[in-house]
């Protein structure tokens, strides 16, 4: 049994969190690939925001697609604005789907783009759904052809939605590492405390499960099991 | 017979489930009719019973814990189910431990006893969750299979693999 608890954890542990039993609440979500799983699809939307620029500055605003499905908050002269009266930006789905090596994107890929260069940090949202893994980092592109570098995710996201800060504009997606899934480790001290917490989980499982497989199964030959005794009278 | 008709019954909630209109319904009805598979089949042979309850539900949220541990550790947050959800997941994860470690693990362990008992079942479990999860997931779904089968063999309990599926299934 042990050994099985063993083998649980590590095979859960080699794919992203947020495996499911098929019946969660259907986040929807328009893609551009759907996977088998989705139903009926719609096509992503786009977005477009003009940013005014007050007094040189660029005022606070956000880009979204119409579905809602990535936003980016700017900060009040979060653009260079110089020469400008207002920054126009564009948030596009890109109209393929990019797999680059070693990296499952679990949304779509977005191109952000902006009339003037991004001089500080921008607040990016993405929505995703449950049919797919839960990313863990929301991933960065100059070109859909790579290469792709994550740009992290906070922890105290809300459901079906990964978040981080971008210092530039370019592509975006969501997805995670497809060869170490996990979107954080539990490390206490410098070192991981998983191998402790899967031995305690261990031990709780063996010592539920000892004494009842002893006791059900120490009975002399003949000697009918309790249950069957309960069944019988 | 049995392994057809719990495939069957698995594959056409799943397909049911994602058209939105019915998706509660077809979960609830889909736990309903693998539930059914255990009918007739006498309660000890199933793995349930009262004796040593207490043991088997200690068990039971021993098995939620391990079944929980990846996903817990890694997530930032969890999504809660509405009412109806968590009534069909419910009625999910009790028809699917009737079916597959109850009525099936019974049938093969009458035709070959343990080792095919639980190597079947999670074969089927396995099959069983091909449509509803993506190709990555399926060695953790095995997995799970295996280490409710083996508990479902060395305890003969049925009891602990179907509180740890509710727990696992109401957070997951």
């Amino acid at each position: 049994m042990a050994l099985a608890v063993i083998a649980y954890i590590v095979a859960a542990w080699m794919v992203a969190p947020g495996f499911y039993d098929g019946f969660g609440p259907q986040q929807p979500y328009n893609w551009t690939c759907p996977p088998p799983q989705a139903g009926a699809n719609q096509k992503p939307t786009s977005g477009h925001v003009d940013i005014k620029v007050i007094g040189g500055v660029s005022d606070a605003n956000s880009a979204f697609t119409n579905d809602a499905q990535i936003v980016l908050g700017f900060l009040p002269g979060a653009f260079d604005a110089t020469g400008k009266t207002s920054i126009s930006v564009d948030v596009t789905p890109l109209s393929t789907c990019p797999h680059p090596p070693g990296i499952m994107f679990v949304t779509n890929v977005y191109l952000v783009t902006a009339s003037a260069p991004l001089v500080k940090p921008a607040h990016v949202v993405m929505l995703y759904s449950n049919l797919m893994a839960a990313p863990s980092a929301i991933y960065q592109a100059a070109d859909p052809a790579g290469p792709w570098k994550s740009i992290g995710a906070n922890r105290d996201a809300m459901p079906y939605t990964i978040t981080t800060t971008t210092s530039s504009l370019g592509y975006f997606a969501s997805g995670y590492l497809q060869t170490s899934a996990a979107s954080g480790s539990l490390r206490v001290g410098g070192g991981q405390v998983l191998p402790i917490v899967v031995a305690i989980l261990i031990v709780i499982v063996l010592l539920a499960g000892i004494p009842l497989a002893v006791l059900r199964r120490r009975r002399p030959s003949g000697e009918v099991e309790e249950d069957e005794d309960e069944a019988k009278s | 017979m049995v392994g057809a008709y719990v495939l069957c019954v698995e594959w056409a909630r799943t397909l049911l489930a994602t058209q939105p209109r019915v998706a509660i319904a077809a979960l609830i009805v889909g736990g309903a009719a693998l539930g059914l598979v255990a009918v007739g089949w006498p309660a000890d042979r199933l793995g349930l019973g009262t004796s040593r309850f207490g043991l088997r539900i200690i068990g039971g949220l021993a098995l939620g814990a391990v079944l929980l541990l990846p996903a817990a550790a890694r997530s930032g947050a969890a999504p809660i189910l509405p009412a109806g959800l968590a009534m069909a997941a419910v009625a999910v994860s009790v028809g699917e431990e009737l079916a597959f470690r109850g009525a099936l693990y019974a049938a093969l362990d009458e035709l070959g006893g343990a080792p095919l008992a639980i190597a079947g079942s999670t074969v089927l479990w396995t099959a069983a969750h091909a449509l509803s999860h993506p190709p990555e997931f399926l060695g953790a779904v095995a997995a799970a299979g295996l280490l409710l089968a083996v508990w479902r063999w060395a305890c003969r309990d049925l009891v602990a693999p179907v509180i740890g599926h509710v727990i696992a299934d109401l957070a997951l």
